[in-house]
């Protein structure tokens, strides 16, 4: 390896190194004001056939410890999970079907059998879409408790890349 | 030979540089990661019987212990005008529930249980709805399953701003006879809890020679 090569590499590993730092220091100023947000929503660009109905799956996370009300509370006083979606020009979007929830009861009270989504869970979307490159707006509307505290009613923003070719 | 010393030097410092850029990121990852746990601890205040002062979650909630309780006047179920200060010189508990809220209606009944208990005492609770958009009929309906008699009165949006924001239900805030918040817990506590912070707040603030209590 002549000197020449060597400077080269010597310098390239400092203008790497320096990228690195720069990025790092990038990343410590943007820690936002810690979202109080319980769902999260696990945004993947979605490709369909065009002109064909699809069911798009859309999955969300629920935040360790917590548990939203399913679509299908078991009581009318609980607010069940919501997806809803704006109108989207060139995309016929059908109702979102909800998985079924898991029964939970708090150990204060076991009497009271509640039916939640926890962890992960997935809502389907049927869609007919016209070829091209379309974004659905929506949001999900949940109600996160643990096993000792609720939190207010939340809306999460959803947002779909779909692309139908 | 001088020369590739001093490239070989360069090279190391780049290594360093790229190292240290790898170990801050972790670190990053691991406050972050650290944050989101304590904030998750930071839900279940006071359980163990543990005053909540550690526990409360210090950036949502600034604790109003100590602080003199802020007045309201809100309309309870029944139509009529209630006031914080028609119980002034009475242990008061006041209490932010919500139809939606499970853990709220678990101490509810314990509430009622202790509203009679310690009546003699002159302690008063009142439990103040956060989902006034729920209705009132929803309202009326919870309180009535859950045993309650004690005034249930329907918040304006105003009072939840003055007791600090309510990131979360159910929160209870102890007032002494001065009208000075004695407790204040968050989330769902135990009934043992509970009767210790009333018992507090009934002890503290009263006429010492002339109580005889």
């Amino acid at each position: 390896m002549t000197r020449v090569q060597l400077a080269v590499g010597g310098a390239l590993f400092c203008v790497a190194g320096l990228a690195v730092w720069a990025a790092q220091i990038g990343n410590l100023n943007p820690s936002p004001a810690k979202a109080k947000s319980y769902v999260a929503y696990d945004a993947e660009p979605q490709v369909v056939p065009a002109g064909k109905r699809s069911v798009l799956e859309l999955r969300f996370q629920v935040v360790g410890g917590f548990h939203v009300n399913s679509h299908t509370p078991k009581s009318e006083l609980l607010i069940p999970t919501q997806l809803a979606f704006d109108p989207a020009a060139a995309v016929n979007a059908e109702p979102v079907e909800y998985p079924a929830g898991t029964p939970y009861s708090s150990s204060f009270d076991p009497t009271e059998k509640l039916d939640v989504y926890s962890g992960a869970f997935a809502v389907k979307l049927p869609v007919t879409a016209a070829a091209g490159t379309h974004t659905l707006h929506g949001t999900l509307r949940y109600q996160a408790c643990d096993h000792a505290a609720c939190y207010p009613p939340k809306t999460l923003p959803v947002q779909i890349e779909l692309v139908a070719k | 030979m001088k020369r590739s010393v001093l490239v070989f030097g360069v090279m190391v410092f780049g290594v360093a540089l790229l190292l240290w850029a790898g170990w801050h990121n972790l670190r990053e990852r691991r406050l972050a990661m650290q944050q989101a746990q304590a904030n998750r601890v930071a839900l279940v205040p006071g359980k163990g019987g543990q005053p909540d002062s550690s526990t409360a979650p210090e950036s949502e909630a600034p604790t109003m212990r100590g602080k003199t309780a802020p007045g309201f006047t809100l309309v309870a179920l029944d139509g009529k005008k209630v006031s914080l200060s028609d119980f002034k010189g009475r242990p008061v508990l006041v209490n932010f529930w919500a139809t939606w809220c499970g853990p709220c209606k678990v101490e509810m009944p314990w509430f009622e249980e202790f509203h009679k208990q310690y009546a003699a005492q002159g302690f008063e609770i009142l439990g103040l709805a956060d989902d006034v958009d729920a209705g009132k009929d929803a309202i009326a309906k919870v309180a009535q399953k859950t045993g309650v008699t004690y005034p249930i009165l329907l918040t304006d949006g105003k009072v939840q701003t003055a007791y600090g924001g309510l990131d979360y239900l159910p929160m209870s805030f102890y007032i002494d006879r001065r009208g000075v918040i004695v407790e204040e817990t968050a989330g769902l506590g135990g009934k043992d809890e509970i009767e210790a912070h009333i018992k507090k707040t009934i002890a503290s603030g009263a006429p010492a020679a002339a109580g005889g209590q």
